[in-house]
């Protein structure tokens, strides 16, 4: 088992961002530490198969005109909110996903990769994702109350104000990691936004 | 005909007692000293105490239009809570207090009712709309999560993670590893108990978009403590003496520091300032991000 403190300075370790003083301190560390060994092997593993990954994976068919029309039938009873809820949770995931190939989920220091590989896929996965939660959360809206929609518009401007920021910063500033962290950021709390009140309407 | 209008009002009375009168809820079951319980209250309060007995125990009264109180289970895994039908809207408030034995694991769902927990040292997952969220003692483990909401989680938590989208959230005790998040509310993180057997922060992450962060508190030795806002102001206060290397970056906003001599200085590459320094090896490692609020680092 990896030793807890050691996960930030073994995953810039096989980042290669470490510099050299702490390089060699990891260095020194692996050599009596068989977990973080074998936690170091499981990361180098990971970025070698997800550099194998293809830069971008379409979809045989546009699944959203099928979910569409499906929604578009207005069932009624649990199955219809079940489809929304699932529509929400996919859509999340899509979301995820790529905030996953930009940041690794709670893991500090993190520094995104610099050359753009795949950034502006990533962009789109989170409008194209974005865009079909919010659309089957403008289906469900009815059952939230009021206020609890007025909260939810407010602070989905605030973000959405956010995120149009950070966007306009990264167009003059395309390379810079620190804006894609700050963006997909800003994005992760839009996703939670929008989760939020998928769960509140369908449950 | 007097008769007859002394009756009529005698019915109208009782109906209006009956129309206004409170339901009482007081039930009580045997429940393992480690089981589970889960409870689902719409709207009003739940208070869930732990206690050094082995049953569960559920006072409290239920307004009309409340909803219709429910339970079932067994020792292990209790549910029980208020159930208004899917096509009627909340119309009334309930107060539970709910008595389980300490180590008990509790889930608590509310759309707008607060919750409430103390001394319960099992795992609390808990989850309102609109509600507050109150957590005092040790539990091992919590999740919290409410829109609108403040929460605040005083005591000693192994693991708590806190979410709001525009609530308040307010950290204060002996937790090693905490993270909290929010949209639009404030994030305070009060450390004082951590001086008292606590380890200090191990691993934190305080993320917010517009809301402001405030960290006043101990860093655990080899701690790594991420704070991260879009617009949000960023203060970090830990004692002068703490060891720690610091890295702090704002696109759009300025950095203060008063806990050494390091000054930020303008990116080398692209807008805003940043801020490299390190009080001595082998401490916390403190990451400060924000894309244009400000950032203060300074001692206790």
């Amino acid at each position: 088992m990896m030793c807890p403190e050691m996960e930030v300075r073994l995953n810039e370790y096989v980042d290669g961002t470490l510099a050299a003083r702490d390089r060699a301190s990891v260095e020194e560390h692996l050599a009596s530490c068989a977990g973080c060994r074998g936690a170091v092997a499981e990361l180098r593993s990971l970025v070698a198969e997800a550099h194998g990954l293809p830069r971008s994976i379409e979809p045989k068919r546009d699944l959203w005109g099928d979910i569409a029309r499906r929604l578009g039938k207005r069932e009624t009873g649990d199955g219809k909110r079940w489809w929304r809820g699932a529509l929400a949770a996919a859509a999340v995931l899509v979301i995820a996903l790529g905030l996953y190939r930009l940041v690794p989920p709670f893991t500090a220091h993190y520094r995104p990769a610099g050359g753009g590989v795949g950034w502006a896929a990533v962009q789109a996965d989170f409008d194209r994702a974005s865009g079909e939660l919010g659309r089957a959360l403008a289906l469900e809206r009815h059952r939230l109350r009021p206020e609890t929609v007025a909260l939810l518009e407010r602070n989905l401007e605030i973000i959405d104000a956010a995120i149009a920021e950070s966007r306009a910063a990264l167009a003059r500033d395309p390379a810079n990691a620190e804006l894609r962290g700050l963006f997909a950021a800003a994005y992760r709390h839009k996703v939670e936004l929008l989760r939020w009140a998928a769960h509140a309407a369908t449950s | 005909m007097t008769n007859g209008a002394g009756c009529l009002a005698l019915v109208l009375l009782w109906v209006a007692r009956a129309a206004t009168a409170q339901a009482r809820i007081d039930e009580r079951w045997p429940l393992d000293a480690a089981g589970s319980v889960r409870i689902v209250h719409p709207a009003g309060r739940v208070r869930v105490v732990g206690w050094d007995v082995d049953s569960l125990a559920v006072v409290g009264t239920l307004a009309p239009g409340a909803g219709r109180f429910y339970s079932a289970g067994d020792g292990h895994v209790r549910k029980l809570g208020v159930d208004i039908p899917a096509d009627e809207r909340i119309a009334g408030r309930g107060d539970l207090v709910v008595r389980v034995p300490r180590r008990t694991n509790v889930w608590v769902k509310s759309a707008t009712a607060d919750i409430e927990v103390e001394g319960v040292d099992g795992t609390l997952d808990l989850t309102s709309v609109r509600g507050a969220i109150h957590v005092v003692g040790t539990p091992q483990d919590v999740t919290a999560e409410t829109m609108d909401g403040a929460v605040e989680i005083a005591g000693g938590t192994g693991r708590a993670r806190v979410k709001t989208v525009s609530g308040a959230i307010l950290l204060r005790g002996a937790s090693a590893d905490i993270g909290a998040s929010t949209l639009s509310g404030a994030i305070v993180v009060r450390a004082a108990g951590w001086q008292r057997g606590g380890t200090g922060v191990q691993r934190g992450k305080f993320e917010s978009v517009t809301g402001d962060v405030r960290f006043d508190g101990e860093l655990g030795r080899g701690g790594v403590v991420e704070f991260e806002t879009q617009s949000g102001n960023i203060a970090v206060r830990v004692p002068g003496r703490t060891v720690a290397d610091f890295d702090a970056l704002t696109i759009g906003g300025t950095i203060t520091n008063t806990l050494g001599a390091a000054q930020p200085t303008p990116r080398a590459n692209g807008a805003g300032q940043e801020l490299r320094f390190s009080t001595g090896a082998g401490g916390a490692q403190v990451t400060v991000r924000s894309f244009k609020g400000g950032i203060l680092l300074e001692p206790k």
